[in-house]
């Protein structure tokens, strides 16, 4: 069965002594209040809160799904009561501005909450994963007044939000959409159109839902420049700010889904609907950009999350299945086999995926800082550095985390042998439900273009080398830590690598316009495969500090990063070098 | 949702023309049998796949399996469509003429085993099953046995079963508890609980012959205390129908990931009447004897989920409109491009491409060795076909199917959220795929098989019997400069190969856990260099047809181009690999158990 303990000593681990998130908190006034001993806390509640109101419903959640009915969504058993504590308890306010309600908390520490929701039941996730995204949106660029409306509801989860771009033709190419804003008199405008896939677009669990809508003004500019941000209730809040009567909007039908089946994903109508423009006209992208890094991360959490439950109820089932004999003799000599975790394979398989997890999460908490430090930080260097540093990783920690994830789930179910396959033992949920966090908030493909095109090559790697020499900075500077004697060369390597590969990049692509989409993806696996490495380091740095089995096994599990998973960097390097031509010359109708 | 078209013009390049099958059935002295039959009868397997078996895909695995009471239903459709495969002879392809069977050799029904597959692989796991029972009752049943199953298994009125996995053991069949007590009249009494048994119960056939293993009273432990029976639902009745009910019985069916629509049942054994086939205690190495045959069967469930994402993906890319390409548009009248203009997408289509391909010609290729093992006329030649196939076997068992769902998966992602769509049918061919690297034993299994049993164990001796070949073929074709670059790199890595293994066997003999450690490494690296071996030879056997001025130049070309694709972007990865096994063992070996998680 899978099985599943938030991870709090790991977590510590990396929050509190490789990067002293803390140090970071108090030194900006945003996040002063937040002390060490309040986020480990926050850590612990959330920790139960996650193993004792959702895990216990992510089987189930799967195996019933979410129902429709004449336009009403019913989701499954127990996750409305679930999310009502939930909500009670304050954590629908969590990243929250204090201003309305919120509690301020940094991403920094959210990162952490978020993969303990994903791990624990990914579908109850999404429904407050899409509300932050929409506070996060108004917050940013709604008017007071629409701010002062809806903000505390949406904090406080007695209302929910959603994010409705797609269209039936268009998911990824935005700037091609239908959905049409008429202009009213009284300033606000009438939305009418279809949207696909919206997450948590109709839902039983709240009194309102507020959707955050593109759409096109009349006289709106072709293309991406002529899309504008609409707030569209579901019910139009009364004098009194509380639902009045309902909008023209509503759910056509639910998807039937490969996976994430606890979650709505819906056909929104939207038919004269009333909305009120966020931002300025046409400027819609731009308003859903100030949180797109932040949305990013978070549906990158939702890989992590998934390798992490995955990988814990590997590690359980591997220490209990007997099977074979162990190479270099019998390990149990009461039982009629060994437990598998004996066998060389199976450890290949559970520190792959514990190493890919834990560098996860340490870059994870690294780009959580970098955001906190992009938002609140009053120094404008240490700001306008951060905002770079996060424009470049993360489109990795999108694409990576949820490209390893999914991997790691194959390999946790991998580990559990045929019952891996069978759906009561939970494993295989693990690889449907994080198989769509490669596709949504940006296809991978996406992000990985991202980084190669706009990220790298469009400022002629300035990114890049800015990254490249902190890693030298940070090598240098510890040149004589003990963690790092025994993986220093393959580090500085590595380093070496995606300096040389990133100059590959830049030079082919001034010469062939279609070098950067040809050599993307494995590019960003280039970098995140050298990201985890330096952050695997650090790790290795703090613990070779520690005198205990935690420190140990951490040694341990970097040395194997290092030994038995870094290399792949060099196959992707090959492949990127051998650049477009393969891949161009075929002509379509030869395919 | 993806249509499935049989790939026939691939498949009689990879039947006809690289393997010239003509030429091999003339040396193994099948005279009837040659590529006008070869090709009539992929004609009626793509129709049979296209028009009855595909409609029934995606209906069967929504609807799934039904138990109720011990008895099975399959979906809608499945048991009128199994009657028309009956009437239309295919089970009987292969099978002894002198039970009914066609005598076809292996690699006449491969490609139709292919389209059945590709077309609807949980279908075609109840006729797939069957060939396991059959073949073991043809190798090792006797007269009396083979009298009274094969003809009606044959025919494909019966099905048949493989029952090996019990509730505590899958790879480590060792350990099973299933027992067969000696009965006076020289019959035995089985009883046990076998779990995950394909077909195990259905409505399609009238009998159900299952095929167990179990272990005699005063067995030796372990491997060498095995015991092979066949179990019949229903007792025959001696006139080749059945009589009496057995006691055996499906207790549940298991609710999987994917192949809903293939049964998967617990079956309970309570002292049902068994007949012992083959030697006592010898019942694995019975079952050795057509593992290779089995193996292969899963191998193509590889090429058939990478097929099928191809298609899938290749249909929707040239449609699905999204972005302008970053050369130029190429559908200025439209509101965006074809998303196949854009080289992540083609990305991921020739890698699919590629793994369907070049699996395929794996796969046909231990076919081809199949027969020779059986029929060549030359002992020397049979050993060496034998070796070969055993060598190869779990590279096409494991590689093929881990790349099989790697391809699966690009489809989904060139559908995009709709990929994540159930009717859209991406997202099952994920699924279903998903099984394949788990049973008929898993990756982790057969790779320890190939560099375990099958490299160490020969001291190398297998592995260099195929670099040779290799090598013969590289130093044939290095000189011809349209191919140089192709050659080149599979010649390389043909060296590597023999280097990395000699480097492994150093390092095995001071610690036994080395081979465990770089097992699957190593199995993935032997299986991108065999593909590449096989890109090559395809490409060779392109240039060759377009230098005679053969026609179909676009095929050929597109050959020769998706080969060089390989090279540059596939092979690489097989460095990746190298590098990890390089990476020795300490670190894997040296955390202790109780650390593994805090
Ligand atoms: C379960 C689920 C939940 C979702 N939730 C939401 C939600 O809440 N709100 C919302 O608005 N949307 C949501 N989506 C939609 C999701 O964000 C889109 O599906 C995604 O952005 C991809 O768009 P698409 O499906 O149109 O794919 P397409 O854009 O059609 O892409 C198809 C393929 O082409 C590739 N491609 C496209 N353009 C290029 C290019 N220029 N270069 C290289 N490759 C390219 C893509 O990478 C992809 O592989 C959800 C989808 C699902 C399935
Ligand atoms: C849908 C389905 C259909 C099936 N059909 C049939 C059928 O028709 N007949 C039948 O008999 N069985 C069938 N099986 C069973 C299948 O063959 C087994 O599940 C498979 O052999 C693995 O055995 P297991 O599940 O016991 O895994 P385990 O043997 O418990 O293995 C668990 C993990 O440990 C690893 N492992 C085990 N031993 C070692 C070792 N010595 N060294 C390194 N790693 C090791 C494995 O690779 C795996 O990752 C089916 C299974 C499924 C799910």
């Amino acid at each position: 069965m899978a099985t599943y303990k938030a991870p709090l000593e790991d977590m510590r681990f990396i929050l509190n002594d490789v990067f002293q998130a803390d140090r970071l908190w108090a030194s900006m006034p945003a996040t002063a209040e937040v002390t060490r001993d309040l986020s480990d806390a926050i850590l612990d509640e959330a920790g139960k809160m996650v193993e004792n109101l959702l895990f216990p419903l992510n089987r189930d959640g799967d195996e019933e799904g979410c129902h429709f009915d004449d336009g009403q969504v019913t989701t499954p058993k127990g996750f409305k009561e679930a999310f009502k504590t939930y909500a009670e308890n304050g954590w629908t306010a969590f990243s929250g501005n204090p201003e309305f309600g919120g509690q301020g908390m940094p991403k920094s520490l959210a990162v952490l909450f978020e993969e303990m929701m994903h791990s624990a039941n990914s579908s109850f996730a999404l429904y407050p994963a899409l509300t932050n995204g929409a506070t996060l949106c108004l917050d940013a660029h709604a008017s007071e007044d629409l701010k002062q409306a809806y903000l505390p509801k949406l904090y406080s989860g007695e209302w929910s939000g959603t994010m409705c771009l797609t269209e039936p033709h268009c998911g990824t190419d935005l700037g091609i959409m239908r959905s049409k804003a008429v202009p009213n008199d009284d300033g606000s405008f009438n939305i009418s159109g279809t949207k696909i896939f919206i997450t948590g677009g109709e839902h039983d669990m709240v009194d309102n839902i507020i959707h955050l809508v593109l759409a096109k003004l009349p006289d709106a500019p072709a293309g991406s420049k002529g899309i504008s941000l609409f707030l569209v209730p579901k019910f139009l809040p009364d004098a009194d700010g509380n639902p009045g009567e309902r909008n023209g909007v509503a759910a056509g039908s639910i998807e039937h889904k490969m996976g994430i089946k606890g979650s709505a994903t819906c056909v929104m109508n939207f038919d004269d609907a009333k909305g009120w423009i966020i931002g300025e006209p046409n400027q819609g992208l731009a308003a859903m950009f100030t949180m797109m890094n932040y949305e990013r991360l978070s549906i990158g959490i939702q890989g992590l999350g998934l390798g992490e439950v995955s990988y814990q109820s590997a590690a359980d089932y591997a220490r209990e299945r007997l099977q074979g004999r162990a190479a270099t003799g019998v390990q149990n000599e009461g039982g009629n086999a060994d437990p598998i975790i004996v066998h060389g394979d199976v450890r290949r398989m559970l520190l792959t995926m514990r190493a890919l997890n834990e560098g996860g999460r340490a870059l994870s908490t690294y780009v959580g800082m970098e955001l906190d430090k992009a938002k609140f930080s009053e120094n404008d260097a240490e700001q306008k550095a951060a905002q770079d540093r996060v424009a470049l990783l993360t489109p990795i920690a999108k694409a990576f985390f949820t490209d390893r994830g999914f991997d790691t789930t194959v390999i946790g179910q991998q580990v559990f042998g045929g019952h891996g396959y069978v759906r009561e033992w939970g494993m295989e949920q693990f690889v449907r439900d994080c198989r769509i966090s490669q596709i949504y908030e940006g296809t991978n493909g996406i992000q990985a273009l991202d980084l190669a095109g706009r990220k790298v090559t469009r400022n002629g790697g300035k990114y890049v080398d800015a990254f490249l020499a902190d890693l030298r900075g940070w090598i240098d500077d510890n040149a004589n830590e003990q963690g790092l004697d025994s993986i220093r060369e393959r580090l500085v390597a590595a380093v070496d690598l995606l300096e040389s590969t990133t100059a590959e990049l830049l030079r082919q692509a001034g010469d062939n316009p279609d070098m950067v989409n040809a050599s993307a993806v494995e590019y960003l696996d280039l970098f995140g495969y050298v990201t985890y490495a330096w952050l695997w380091a650090r790790m290795m740095v703090t613990a070779a500090q520690r005198d205990d089995d935690f420190g140990r096994a951490k040694l341990t599990v970097g040395r194997f990063y290092f030994e038995r998973l870094l290399p792949r960097a060099g196959a992707l390097a090959e492949q990127i070098k051998a650049g477009p031509a393969t891949m161009m010359s075929l002509e379509q109708d030869l395919f | 949702m993806p249509e499935y078209k049989a790939p026939l013009r691939d498949m009689r390049f990879v039947l006809n023309e690289v393997l010239d099958l003509d030429g091999h059935y003339a040396k193994l002295g099948l005279e009837e049998v040659n590529s006008e039959l070869l090709n009539a009868f992929l004609d009626e397997g793509a129709k049979f796949s296209e028009n009855e078996l595909a409609p029934l895909n995606r209906s069967g695995d929504e609807e799934g399996c039904h138990f109720e009471d011990g008895v099975v239903t399959t979906p809608k459709g499945f048991k009128e469509a199994y009657a028309k495969y009956v009437e239309g002879g295919w089970p009987a392809i292969n099978g002894d003429p002198e039970f009914g069977g066609q005598g076809l050799p292996g690699s006449a029904s491969i490609a139709i085993s292919e389209m059945t597959g590709t077309a609807n692989w949980s279908w075609s796991m109840y006729p797939g099953l069957s060939h396991g029972a059959v073949a073991t009752i043809e190798e090792h049943g006797t007269d009396q046995q083979k009298n009274a199953y094969l003809p009606k298994l044959t025919s494909g009125e019966w099905t048949g079963t493989m029952c090996l996995t019990e509730p505590h053991c899958g790879s480590d069949l060792g350990i099973l508890k299933t027992k067969a007590e000696p009965n006076a009249d020289g019959s035995y009494s089985i009883t046990g609980t076998k779990i995950f048994i394909s077909a195990g119960e259905h409505d399609m056939a009238e009998n159900i012959v299952h095929i167990v293993l179990a272990r005699l009273p005063d067995a030796p432990k372990g491997t060498k205390g095995i015991s092979l029976f066949i179990v019949p639902k229903f007792l025959t009745d001696g006139n080749g129908g059945v009589g009496e009910r057995n006691a055996v019985a499906c207790g549940s069916i298991e609710h999987k990931m994917g192949i809903k629509a293939s049964a998967t049942c617990v079956m309970n054994f309570d002292g049902a009447t068994g007949y012992l086939i083959g030697p006592e205690n010898k019942g694995l190495n019975c079952m050795f004897t057509f593992m290779n045959f089995a193996r292969l069967g899963t191998a193509i469930q590889g090429v058939a989920h990478a097929e099928l994402g191809f298609q899938g993906g290749l249909a929707y890319a040239r449609e699905r409109l999204a972005m302008r390409s970053l050369s130029g548009p190429k559908n200025p009248d439209g509101p965006a491009d074809p998303i196949i203009v854009h080289p992540d997408v083609r990305r991921m289509l020739l890698t699919s491409k590629a793994f369907a391909e070049g699996g395929r010609a794996l796969v046909y290729l231990c076919a081809q060795l199949g027969d020779q093992v059986k029929l060549a006329r030359d002992d020397a030649e049979r050993e060496q076909a034998h070796d070969l196939m055993a060598l190869l076997t779990p590279i096409a068992k494991a590689f093929v199917t881990e790349v099989g769902l790697e391809a699966a998966n690009h489809g989904v992602q060139i559908y995009g959220g709709h990929g994540f769509i159930r009717e859209w049918g991406m997202e099952q061919n994920v699924r279903d795929a998903r099984i394949s690297t788990l049973y008929e034993g898993t990756t982790g299994i057969q790779a320890l098989d190939l560099l375990g049993r099958k490299v160490m164990m020969t001291q190398g001796q297998a592995l260099r019997n195929f670099t040779k070949i290799v090598h013969k073929f590289c130093e044939a074709h290095g000189d011809n400069g349209e191919l140089k670059e192709l050659i080149e790199p599979v010649a390389r890595y043909n060296r590597e190969w023999g280097e990395l293994t000699q480097a492994i066997a150093m390092q095995a003999m001071q610690n036994p856990d080395y081979v465990g450690a770089a097992s699957v490494d190593y199995l993935m690296y032997s299986g991108y260099v065999t593909l590449a071996y096989l890109w090559a030879r395809m490409a060779a056997k392109a240039q060759e047809q377009l230098d005679a001025g053969a026609g179909d130049e676009d095929f050929y070309k597109a050959k020769i181009s998706t080969a060089r694709f390989y090279m540059k972007r596939i092979l690489p990865r097989a460095a990746g690999h190298k590098g990890a096994i390089e990476g020795g063992l300490d670190c894997l070996m040296e955390l202790d158990q109780e650390h593994f998680a805090f």
